[in-house]
């Protein structure tokens, strides 16, 4: 795969917060792209950063405290969307570029039908009058598999579950047919079997629609059921990308493989066995330390990871890894 | 860390002091407080707001007074006094008791007094001849000549005497001669007091009702929810009105003094607070640290006091600046009908008196003027650190 | 031994509505569970949102009042018993909740909050307060030296610590684990899972584990009951449980969770539908509207938990009636 076909190319993205404690780096050196029609999945633990890409990408952050920096590129059809204007963002926003939440309840406006609502965002960004709207809001919740879709056209966002809500929050964001769909922990609010149809929907409509995702999670089952290739974040940095297989298979980077190790594994032979786990916490970001940034809880540290901070390697066999010293194939 | 370090320090404080106009607040707040403490402390004599301190109805030192009322300070203000005193008995004595605030009558013989009279009452005479005294340079300099005689009388002030007596007369005096600076002053610490008094007393009765009827449930939040549903249902300065008439009317010892205020605010002013702290508690109840509390097998009242209530503070903070500032204005309203503050001045009562003596009408404007800046001043202050609080504590708010 | 007995366990909530505020319908959140956790033993109780394992978890502690049944804890009746009888039993069983943020007061030091416990139950003498709160950080793994800080001041993992560490403080012979680790990033989650292995093995603790992972529950477990819509539909032993599992609801678990493998994909079976609404639970089986192997008896019919093998129970007509239980073949 070549560059070429990239749809969204970030390069160098960082992005701080203004907080009462001073400036802080939320996100440093972001680079990767996304290519038409692959899932690219972002996993990493709560605070690494991963939701702060999403949306500096969807320009959602608060404009009063976060700052993008100068050198950060997010390259989409010829716009730069990190310093775009805000009627460029409008123009992309929900049209070209989708996004949804974990939370589906407050993506949707509870007094208002869930008909309304997808009406509303085709009346904005279509030029469809209003039967062909009609006909196609249907037509997006059957695409989502809704049952029933004349019958919840009319219905309020709290008749519905958890997943249906879901369900219409994925239909409202592909009603305009984007190029790129951003899913922020999707279904991290939703139980197992709920979030396994979800997944199985995502999947599908992507191969229809050839819509490019990037899905947000800090699970890695749901990585490995759904994704192309994976970007693992750690304290605001990518320390590992790699198609999924050799993810999974072959980790690079002794986070990605400790965080691996330390999934409760089914079957007998680690039955109430100890648990591999990463001792130690993430460090804060405010007092990050030189060097490598996961110095502190890895197993493999050398004198060098404390001196100098390591850069994210050359692209070998599609995987780059943020280590001086990457786990061998072993 | 001690506690106070630690509060100061804390995320909401922080973002409290970051809001400049929020410390304004705060130090204007604060000098108000510290008048209210001082005059509390009775660094101002009672005289200096109850008694007459100069002619009535005076514009102050910032504005000068016509010719006319030039000539009829000078007139009433010390000669008129001394006049008398030197007609009676006993006039050493007499001539002790004159006084006008800090003014008191020159240490000379009664004859010489005597003398500058007449020579005064001369001057007065000649005056009187003139129709209008205000552009006629001879009436002037005449005026100006009565006004020398006539100062003659009065003792020189030294000291503190002169400093309070230009402070008295800075802002002008009321129709009785009172110094209108004082009793605007002094009502900061009517305001202050019926303000903290009620906030306080309806803050705990509202978190106390509150928590309760959120903690228990049951039948004590059906008679909470009740008692407050009915009483909010009273229109609340009627219920008031009726519960300060009452104490007027009554005869009781109570009449002069604050405490039929108290009442009549705290019987509606807990409502609020009551309110949002049953909310609160109805939610906390659910929190897990409660509910690891009931699992510890703590008591009801340990788990009302120590971990529910501590963590309504900030509601209670905020409602108790609310309730101040509500306290406050309803005084004002209150005494400027006549059924609040009695035998101390107040904002209201000075509003009242400007107004019913048609002082405003004649372009008397000074009394009305500083009392409502006064008032405004500290209401503005208060609302702008009861919203600075509010965005401090929600953790929505960056 | 059975250390803790629960019979034909029942909770209603009742919805208040309408005009005169009257009970309009009931929420059956609890429907005639019974089961029994024997000394030492880890319980896992496993189910999807709404099935009522934590409701079933909050009876047990008395946090709610059952509508019926009973909750015996060695071999005595607490489900009615007033405050002052529950005290002792109170010390004896501890819960640990699910959300490390909301579990400790944020106006309280977590030292302040655990010493509180020590205190109100006289488990260590005033003076002795501090070394006592030394010995408990010490053992849940949180650092001695920021007894004084407070909650906010602490990760998500310290803090599911130290709400250990206030359970423990009672030295408990029984604790009721409501999803300890849901709310945490996997490598804390494995952190937090180690140290209560090691306390269960230190002091012979007996353990009610509540989760909605089958993964947690199937590593970390003797035994578990799977919930569905207030049922327990099935009952069985952690050893394997992808080869011995037999309801169709309780397999349908196993499918959907997400494997970490992506040579597993294939793999992912979805179950259709959704949960039905707890408050008109379908007459018969609760699973009949999403159930593969559904029948007329199913829709007509509950099920009775019918044990199979030695601790294998399951409420299923179409398993039960199999003389051959369902081979691993979709494993």
């Amino acid at each position: 795969m070549t560059t070429s076909e990239a749809l969204l190319t970030v390069n160098n993205l960082s992005v701080g917060f203004h907080t009462d404690r001073g400036d802080v780096t939320a996100i440093e050196d972001v680079s990767f792209e996304v290519r038409a029609g692959e899932i690219l999945g972002i996993v990493g633990e709560s605070g690494c950063g991963k939701s702060v890409t999403s949306r500096s990408i969807m320009r959602l952050l608060p404009k009063r405290n976060s700052f993008i920096g100068p050198q950060s590129e997010i390259q989409f059809d010829g716009h730069n969307l990190a310093h775009a204007d805000e009627r460029t963002m409008r123009s992309i926003r929900g049209d070209r570029i989708a996004m949804i939440f974990q939370e589906p309840m407050t993506a949707l406006n509870p007094v208002f039908t869930i008909g309304w609502q997808l009406d509303e965002a085709l009346k904005y960004h279509t030029t469809l009058d209003k039967s062909q709207r009609h006909q196609r809001a249907i037509e997006m919740l059957k695409a989502v598999e809704i049952p029933n879709p004349e019958l919840r056209y009319h219905e309020y966002p709290h008749q519905l579950s958890g997943g249906m809500r879901q369900r219409v929050v994925i239909a409202m964001a592909l009603c305009c047919d984007p190029e790129l769909l951003i899913a922020d922990e999707p279904t991290t609010a939703l139980d197992v079997t709920i979030q396994a149809q979800i997944l199985r929907l995502m999947d599908q409509l992507r191969r229809k629609t050839k819509t490019a995702v990037v899905l947000i999670t800090h699970d890695l089952g749901v990585i490995a059921q759904i994704c192309d290739r994976v970007i693992v974040m750690y304290a605001g940095q990518i320390v590992e990308t790699a198609a999924v297989r050799s993810l999974f298979k072959r980790p690079q980077h002794p986070y990605t493989k400790a965080l691996l190790e330390s999934i409760p594994k089914t079957g007998r032979e680690q039955h109430q066995t100890r648990l591999p786990t990463i001792e130690g916490i993430v460090p804060s970001l405010f007092e990050l330390p030189a060097g490598c940034r996961f110095q502190d809880r890895c197993e493999f540290r050398q004198q060098q990871c404390v001196d100098q901070e390591p850069q994210l390697g050359e692209e070998v066999d599609g995987r780059k890894v943020r280590c001086f010293f990457p786990l061998s194939e072993a | 860390m001690s506690k106070l370090q630690r509060i100061l320090n804390s995320r909401e404080a922080r973002k409290l002091f970051r809001d400049k106009i929020a410390v304004v607040a705060l130090v204007l707040i604060a000098g108000y407080l510290l008048i209210a403490l001082l005059l509390m402390c009775g660094v101002l004599p009672p005289k200096a707001y109850a008694d007459v301190v100069g002619p009535s109805n005076s514009r102050g030192l910032f504005l000068s007074e016509n010719a006319e009322k030039r000539y009829e300070i000078a007139r009433t203000a010390m000669l008129g006094k001394v006049k008398r005193a030197l007609q009676r008995e006993d006039v050493e004595v007499a001539l002790d008791e004159v006084h006008l605030g800090w003014l008191r009558v020159a240490e000379k013989p009664p004859e010489e007094l005597k003398s500058i009279v007449e020579e005064s009452l001369e001057l007065q005479r000649q005056l009187k001849a003139f129709e209008r005294l205000d552009d006629d340079p001879d009436a002037k300099a005449l005026l100006t000549a009565f006004e020398q005689k006539t100062n003659q009388l009065v003792a020189p002030l030294s000291g503190a005497d002169y400093f309070m007596h230009n402070a008295a007369l800075l802002l002008g005096t009321d129709a009785q001669g009172r110094s209108i600076l004082f009793r605007a002053l002094y009502s900061i610490k009517v305001a202050i007091q019926i303000g903290v008094v009620t906030a306080l007393v309806c803050v705990l009765i509202g978190a106390l009702l509150g928590s309760a009827a959120g903690y228990f449930g049951g039948w004590v939040d059906y008679v909470v929810v009740w008692l407050y549903t009915t009483f909010s249902s009273i229109p609340n300065l009627v219920l008031l009105v009726i519960i300060a008439y009452a104490f007027t009317t009554s005869g009781s010892d109570a009449k002069d003094t604050l405490l039929p205020v108290y009442i009549a605010f705290c019987a509606t002013f807990w409502i609020g607070t009551c309110r949002v702290v049953r909310g609160e508690t109805l939610k906390l109840k659910q929190m897990e640290y409660v509910q690891a509390a009931k699992t510890a097998g703590f008591g009801s009242f340990r788990v009302l006091f120590r971990h529910i209530l501590p963590n309504t503070s900030h509601l209670m903070l905020i409602n108790f600046s609310l309730l101040l500032i509500g306290a406050i204005k309803s005084e004002v309203i209150l005494s400027y009908l006549g059924l609040g503050v009695k035998g101390q001045p107040s904002w209201g009562l000075m509003i009242r008196d400007a107004g019913n003596n048609g002082d405003v009408m004649t372009g008397f404007f000074w009394q009305i003027g500083t009392a409502t800046a006064f008032m405004f001043v500290l209401v503005l202050a208060f609302n702008i650190l009861s919203d600075a609080l509010q965005d401090a504590f929600d953790p929505k708010h960056l | 031994m059975a250390l803790l007995e629960v019979e034909n366990l029942v909770k209603h909530f009742p919805v208040r509505g309408g005009l005169m505020n009257r009970v309009i319908k009931q929420v059956h959140a609890v429907n005639g569970v019974s089961f029994s956790v024997d000394k030492g033993e880890i319980v896992g109780i496993v189910g999807e949102s709404g099935c009522g394992k934590s409701t079933l978890g909050k009876l047990i502690v008395r946090l709610l009042e059952a509508t019926a049944g009973a909750v015996k804890f060695d071999g005595h009746d607490i489900t009615h018993s007033s405050p002052s009888a529950l005290l002792p039993f109170r010390r004896r069983m501890q819960m640990i909740f699910q959300d490390p943020h909301a579990s400790l007061n944020p106006r309280m030091t977590v030292g302040a909050a655990v010493r509180e416990v020590l205190a109100f139950h006289q488990i260590a003498a005033r003076g002795e307060l501090n070394t006592k709160l030394d010995e408990l950080f010490t053992q849940v793994g949180v650092n001695t030296d920021s007894k004084e800080k407070y909650p906010h001041e602490f990760s998500g993992g310290q803090k599911q610590r130290v709400g250990i560490a206030r359970a423990l403080a009672v030295n408990p012979e029984f604790i009721i684990a409501d999803e300890p680790v849901s709310a945490l990033d996997v490598s804390i989650q494995a952190q937090v899972l180690n140290v209560l292995m090691d306390l269960k093995a230190e002091f012979n603790l007996t353990m009610l584990f509540i989760s909605h992972d089958l993964k947690v529950i199937d590593h970390f477990c003797d035994r578990m009951l799977v919930m569905y819509l207030g049922f327990v539909v099935e009952e069985m032993p952690c050893q394997d449980i992808h080869a011995d599992a037999l309801h169709p609801y309780t397999r349908a678990l196993l499918g959907a969770n997400p494997v970490s493998d992506p040579d597993k994909r294939s793999e992912l079976t979805v179950l259709e539908g959704e949960v039905p609404s707890p408050y008109n639970p379908p007459q018969g089986c609760p699973f009949a509207t999403r159930c593969d192997l559904v029948t007329d008896q199913c829709r007509q019919e509950m099920p009775p938990l019918v044990e199979l093998d030695a601790g294998h129970r399951v409420a299923c007509w179409e398993v039960n009636k199999t003389p051959e239980p369902i081979t691993a073949a979709e494993v």
